[in-house]
């Protein structure tokens, strides 16, 4: 049995891609801890639920199915019958990577001010000195 | 297995809208960011969620789109080029959101 390093493979994209998930998800998820920190409310819950989302399926679930551990469900086929397995992972990998991505983003709307609007730059009245809208004197 | 849980789960049709429209979200909510905050790294996420969108949608439209009938009228390395574009896309996009929300942060502590 021989046991030489395979460096050229570790050298190809395709190989160091899932190494690359890996790092990006782990990576996101810290960044988004470190911004959230300290912080109160529901921007930085549906920024953390999208971010753990994302790094479990950028760092767990793609390089599983790069790795060829997971089986795919276009290769098992749907109708097979034993395609339970393949039928359960596929639906984590959809709700993971579609779910995370729609969490973080409207996270990051939210914490970018997204739905509210922005104030008026016109000079508003206050309501004392309006003759219409002042209290009945 | 019932029908509508067989047409979401093969079609994946609502799953990826979810996707897509999350990814909008992110590059409004990127733009919005160098815009109106002047943080750098706004633009670089949204650069970076103006890639992943792209490609995510190249790689969604691509069997509707890429039939081999194209493949043919493209040519060999044309159509490996058109084949290899979303995967290409979707890396620079998913480091250009990880960059720039490096960087969206380091703004934050400096502005706190």
């Amino acid at each position: 049995m021989t046991f030489t390093p395979c460096v050229p493979l570790l050298a190809t994209i395709n190989a160091m891609r899932p190494v690359f998930m890996i790092v990006m998800g782990a990576f996101l998820l810290l960044t988004i801890w470190r911004m959230t920190r300290g912080t109160h409310g529901w921007t930085p819950k549906v920024l953390m639920a999208g971010a753990i989302l994302l790094a479990f399926g950028y760092s767990v679930v793609l390089p599983l199915y790069h790795a060829d551990v997971l089986p795919k469900l276009s290769q098992v086929g749907f109708f097979s019958p034993n395609s339970d397995v393949a039928m359960g992972w596929h639906i984590v990998k959809l709700v993971a990577m579609n779910g995370g991505w729609m969490l973080f983003g409207l996270g990051l709307a939210m914490h970018a001010g997204i739905f509210e609007t922005e104030k008026s730059p016109a000079p508003v009245e206050s309501p004392s000195t309006s003759p219409f809208h002042g209290p009945a004197a | 297995m019932d029908l509508l849980l067989e047409i979401l789960l093969t079609k994946t049709f609502l799953f990826d809208a979810f996707g897509v429209i999350g990814l909008g979200l992110l590059g409004l909510a990127a733009v919005r960011l160098s815009q109106r905050y002047q943080s750098w790294g706004g633009s670089l996420l949204s650069s970076g969620a103006l890639l992943l969108l792209l490609g995510r949608l190249m790689a969604l439209l691509r069997p509707q789109i890429f039939t081999p009938g194209l493949q043919d009228a493209l040519g060999r390395s044309m159509s490996d080029v058109l084949l290899l574009a979303p995967t290409a896309l979707m890396t620079m996009g998913l480091a250009g959101i990880v960059w720039g929300l490096w960087g969206h942060e380091q703004w934050l502590r400096e502005e706190r």
